[in-house]
Formats: C-alpha cells, sequence, structure tokens
C-alpha cells in the first residue's frame, strides 16, 4: 500500500505540476479561459488566473516531495471539486468552452469525459487525504 | 486536522504570492484586474431585418464566429465559418474572399455570445471598415424562419 500511496502521490503531483505551469506560461489565455466558465465576475477573472496556477504547482511540488502530505493532498482536493464544479456547470449550461485544464496544449473543450478525469483525481486526492490521517 | 488546515492555508497563501510576484516580473503578466470589457456599441450592430436586406442583396458576406461543429450542426445559408478562437488557422481561407471595403456581418448564438464581438474586434484591427455583429444572430435568424443551411459548406 506504501509503494502505491507513493506512486499516485507522484502521479498526481506531476498532474499538477505540469497543468500549474502550463498555465502561468499563458496567463491571458488561461484568463480568456476562465472567463469562458461565466462563474465569476469580469474583475475576479485575472486574479485567479495569475494565482491559481502556482497554488498548483506548490501544492503539486509538496505532495510530490511528500512535505505536508495531507495539506498538500487536501488542497488539490479542494481545487479539483472547485474544477468539477466549473465544469459541471458548464456541461448542464451547454457552454461550449475550452476545458483550460491543461493549459492550450489539449484543444479538449469540457465535456463528460474531462468530468470524468477530474473525478477519479479527485478520488485519488480524497484517499491520500484520508491515508495521512494518522 | 487544525495543522493540516494550517498548513493547506499556506500552501495556498505561498502560491498565490508566487503567482502574484511571477506575474509582476513576467512579460506576458497580465492586469491584476481585468480592465472592463469593450460594450457592443449600438452602430457596430446590425438589425435582423438590415441583416436581411443585405442578405438578399447578396453583397454582404456573413461570417460564422462559432466552432466548426456548431456551424456544421446548422449556420445561416451561404454565410462563412471563421471561428474565433481558431482565427489565426482560419482566417487565411476567408481572407482572399474579402477586401478591406466587404460589408460583412458577424454572428454567434446567445445574447451573452461574444465570440461575435471579439471577431469584429480581430477584423477592424486587420483594417475591414464595415464590420458588423447580428446579435444573437443565430437564434434569431432561425427564429425569423430565414433561410439556413447545416454541413461544412457555406
Amino acid at each position: 500500500m506504501k509503494a502505491v500511496a507513493l506512486l499516485l502521490r507522484l502521479a498526481l503531483g506531476g498532474a499538477f505540476i505540469i497543468a500549474g505551469a502550463l498555465k502561468f506560461l499563458q496567463p491571458a489565455t488561461f484568463a480568456a479561459d476562465i472567463g469562458n466558465y461565466r462563474l465569476l465576475p469580469h474583475e475576479a477573472i485575472n486574479l485567479l488566473a495569475i494565482t491559481l496556477p502556482w497554488i498548483e504547482v506548490v501544492a503539486g511540488v509538496l505532495l510530490a516531495l511528500g512535505v505536508w502530505r495531507r495539506a498538500s493532498a487536501g488542497v488539490i482536493a479542494v481545487m479539483l471539486m472547485v474544477f468539477l464544479i466549473a465544469i459541471g456547470q458548464a456541461l448542464a449550461r451547454g457552454l461550449d468552452v475550452r476545458c483550460g485544464c491543461f493549459g492550450t496544449v489539449e484543444a479538449r473543450r469540457v465535456s463528460v469525459l474531462a468530468l470524468g478525469q477530474d473525478t477519479a483525481l479527485l478520488a485519488v486526492a480524497a484517499w491520500l487525504v484520508w491515508r495521512e490521517k494518522n | 486536522m487544525r495543522r493540516t488546515i494550517q498548513r493547506a492555508l499556506l500552501i495556498v497563501l505561498a502560491g498565490g504570492a508566487l503567482g502574484l510576484v511571477a506575474n509582476a516580473i513576467s512579460t506576458r503578466g497580465i492586469p491584476y484586474i481585468a480592465p472592463p470589457k469593450p460594450r457592443l456599441q449600438a452602430r457596430d450592430t446590425v438589425p435582423l431585418h438590415e441583416a436581411q436586406e443585405l442578405w438578399r442583396s447578396g453583397t454582404t458576406f456573413f461570417l460564422d464566429a462559432r466552432s466548426p461543429a456548431d456551424y456544421a450542426a446548422g449556420h445561416i445559408a451561404n454565410a462563412f465559418s471563421l471561428p474565433v478562437e481558431d482565427f489565426d488557422q482560419q482566417y487565411p481561407r476567408v481572407a482572399t474572399l474579402l477586401t478591406p471595403d466587404s460589408s460583412i456581418v458577424v454572428y454567434c448564438d446567445g445574447q451573452q455570445c461574444d465570440l461575435s464581438h471579439r471577431l469584429m474586434v480581430k477584423l477592424s484591427e486587420l483594417g475591414y471598415r464595415h464590420v458588423r455583429v447580428l446579435v444573437n444572430g443565430w437564434t434569431v435568424w432561425q427564429t425569423a424562419g430565414l433561410p439556413s443551411r447545416k454541413g461544412e459548406q457555406p
């Protein structure tokens, strides 16, 4: 189980490092992607586009390194929940927007697949939070 | 539990602070508060009845700013597809048809849809002088029972 946890920490942490890095490399694009979800007031979009990618990277690095495991997995879990809500409401409203999940590397639109991926990652993060309890 | 929450908050604060610093020194930095969206002026829009006249006269280019998939699912007859999200790739294909003096109507779908507005801005920047937006274009066009088509061809 220890090896599984290590693998999952590396995979989830790595995914967040990559996702965060791809976003902070193109802040204007990420800001536009956030705007397309039509969840936030216009004025708040840039601030989130500036800060969120780095929170992803910091949490991802800590989780991968095994520092503050529970806290870093918890931050990632909360972010994934927020992403789930964003994607879910976009699908429910029939918005055809770019996912923005991994920057522009993938031109993927929000889809049920993205929702499923997000849920799977959330399950991993939640398990890590639970596991590190003791 | 309490310590975990404190650490989690620290992670968020540290990440946020890093982001603010990085944005300040990066050449790709963006304004902390997004400048207000340019509002669509009345003179930038074309009312449906006028759009209909222009369409009948056959002298105006209709450009569909939505995604290729939306275009294929149904579009104003004779309208060309120019998805604004993929402008740089798609523009050359349409550019051969246009001159700076061409009369152009752009549209997307939905009152809130700003794809057509963005397309108008891009075209204006490229020197096209007569570009106007048919607001909520696809919906109002269809609702009025005006000619439309399905598929990838105009």
